[in-house]
């Protein structure tokens, strides 16, 4: 049964439906889109009103070691992948033990902890960080203080390495686990009771259980987060622009700073656009290798 | 058994403990003078004001409009929230149960753009609103979140799961597809729609970087943008003052927090995970 007719009339009115979405898309992301590599392809000053047509010459730059660009964009992208790589594993392997933790915890209590672990998620990046700040301040935050109660040296926790590194990444992880915490306790929820009961009947230890069990069972949700939290971590900005201002010297000065430096202080938006072009690549490769390495190992267990 | 209970209670209490430390930090600092925060470790403030508060949002020698920043902030993190939901819902059922002519290569289009990062898209929305002279207006702080396709990717499951008996008596008593759209489907989404929201509000309210970029009037600031601001300038080493303006600005999302944790989660685990 066929309801709804089909006459041109008809299918005017269905795609007003569509409409207004169609609108907003094309004109705040499919133009931006083709725009963003159209300026890329010249040497676009802000303040000038003529753009010269360079071609790929901004890529090239971003290659070519002997340019300011390439160290430039170097030293930016060397910096985001330090934090990715920092930060990621702790946001798995941290977000799936408080999601464990959570679970085996009694019923009554289940509620209150998963909201204490999840709720810092609420808060934006510039209230982290300002926080963050006062807690490691030098002179009078909190940390140097209990570390002076034990006895032990101030520590500059902003201004030296490795603790800026250290700060930036235990805020962020502090600031998301929980989101990850909150998919790994749905994961744990739909393993099937059975299959915990025929491994207990096999004689299995909660440990090979973990191992044999929970773990392949939610291997499509690890795959998730492992992707999310790379692009999530890919994109950092508010934390080192605000705690560290991406020092000491620019050892924090992650990709994205140097791309809004490049383009609203130096207001070279043609090799701006080019860095946050090579930057998506990345990216979307990066995502693509994660899901195709997880696509494998599942066709060689099987 | 009881006994690895216990312990993981204990591990669960430290750890709970460690988690809050920041947060209850900031709300008590917020109640001390700016004094007493540099010199004492107190959980409780010895004087305990509200000093901090009434200066930040009526404060007389203040010289930027924290109150507004927080309005800014509230609008249009609701405004877009709203349009998003109406937009995104729209399209989403058309998509899923209605005869759209292009569906099979606008549904597509869509989705696949939830791949490309968000990083390509501010430098030439930068230059877009500036050439239409919509920098540090209200429509600068909206309309670039519109775009994103995950309502659309998230609403369009939802009606695509949805059962058609409804619609399909509605039309027979003679209903035409607007009024099934607002009287059936609508009211049948509501849970979903309010995770739409909720997602949207939270992303609009707490976005750092395009507001940053897109507005310098100190009038137009969200309050995410204007604490960076404060932190800089007039409230540099004020960290009573830092702490009440922080709070201030968490409130409204611890707030939506606790009362939609429940959708928000939905929302987490019912996307793009299976």
């Amino acid at each position: 049964m066929c309801v709804l007719q089909e006459t041109k009339f008809s299918k005017f009115t269905s795609f007003l439906f569509v409409l207004p979405y169609l609108v907003v898309f094309v004109a705040f992301l499919l133009i931006p889109l083709i725009f963003g590599a159209y300026i890329s392809f010249h040497d676009w000053d802000l303040l000038s009103s003529t753009h010269k047509f360079v071609g790929f010459g901004n890529y090239a730059k971003l290659f070519d070691p002997s340019t300011y660009f390439h160290s430039v964009f170097m030293n930016g992208l060397w910096n985001t992948i330090k934090f990715v790589i920092f930060s990621v594993p702790i946001l798995i392997v941290g977000g799936l033990l408080l999601a464990l933790l959570v679970q085996h915890l009694p019923d009554k209590l289940k509620g209150i902890f998963r909201s204490i672990f999840f709720i810092s998620y609420a808060i934006s990046v510039s209230v982290i960080a300002v926080l963050w700040l006062w807690l490691l301040d030098t002179n009078s935050g909190l940390f140097n203080h209990l570390l002076a109660k034990l006895g032990a040296a101030p520590v500059q926790w902003l201004t030296s390495m490795p603790y800026a590194w250290i700060s930036i990444v235990a805020a962020t992880v502090w600031w998301t686990v929980g989101f990850n915490m909150i998919i790994y306790i749905n994961a744990l929820n739909e393993v099937p009771d059975e299959l915990y009961e025929a491994g207990s009947v096999d004689g299995a230890t909660p440990w090979q259980k973990f191992w044999s069990i929970t773990l392949p069972s939610i291997r499509p949700v690890m795959v998730f987060t492992i992707v999310t939290s790379t692009i999530a971590s890919f994109n950092i900005y508010g934390q080192p622009y605000l705690m560290t201002r991406g020092g000491p010297g620019t050892s924090t000065k992650v990709l994205l700073m140097e791309i809004v430096d490049q383009a609203f202080v130096q207001r070279q938006l043609g090799i701006a656009s080019a860095m946050a072009i090579v930057m998506a690549i990345i990216m979307i490769v990066i995502s693509i290798i994660q899901f195709r390495l997880t696509r494998n190992n599942e066709g060689n267990e099987a | 058994m009881r006994k690895p209970k216990k312990s993981l209670i204990l591990i669960a209490v430290l750890l709970g403990i460690l988690f809050l430390i920041p947060m209850v930090w900031m709300v008590a600092t917020s109640f001390k003078t700016d004094t007493e925060a540099l010199s004492s470790m107190s959980l409780f403030p010895k004087h305990f004001t509200f000093d901090n508060y009434v200066y930040t949002l009526f404060g007389q020698g203040l010289d930027v409009p924290i109150l507004r920043w927080l309005f800014n902030s509230l609008f249009v993190g609701i405004g877009g929230s709203l349009l998003v939901v109406m937009i995104d819902a729209m399209a989403a059922y058309g998509l899923a149960r209605l005869n759209v002519p292009f569906k099979k290569f606008l549904l597509p289009m869509f989705i696949n753009t939830l791949m490309i990062p968000w990083v390509i898209t501010f430098i030439p929305l930068y230059l877009q609103f500036g050439n239409m002279g919509w920098l540090n207006t209200y429509a600068a702080l909206i309309f670039p979140y519109t775009a994103n396709a995950f309502g659309v990717f998230l609403l369009y499951q939802f009606f695509r799961g949805f059962p058609k008996a409804l619609e399909e008596a509605a039309v027979i008593d003679g209903a035409n597809k607007w009024q099934v759209f607002i009287r059936i489907v609508l009211p049948s989404a509501k849970p979903m729609l309010w995770t739409l929201g909720i997602f949207t509000f939270m992303t609009i309210y707490n976005d750092f970087l395009w507001p940053l970029v897109s507005t310098n009037s100190i009038e137009l600031r969200t309050i995410t943008t204007g604490i960076a601001i404060m932190q800089q300038g007039s409230f540099v080493s004020s960290y009573g003052k830092l702490m009440a303006l922080t709070t201030l600005a968490t409130l409204p999302m611890l707030a939506i927090f606790l009362v939609g944790q429940r959708q928000f989660i939905k929302g987490i685990t019912q996307t793009g995970i299976k």
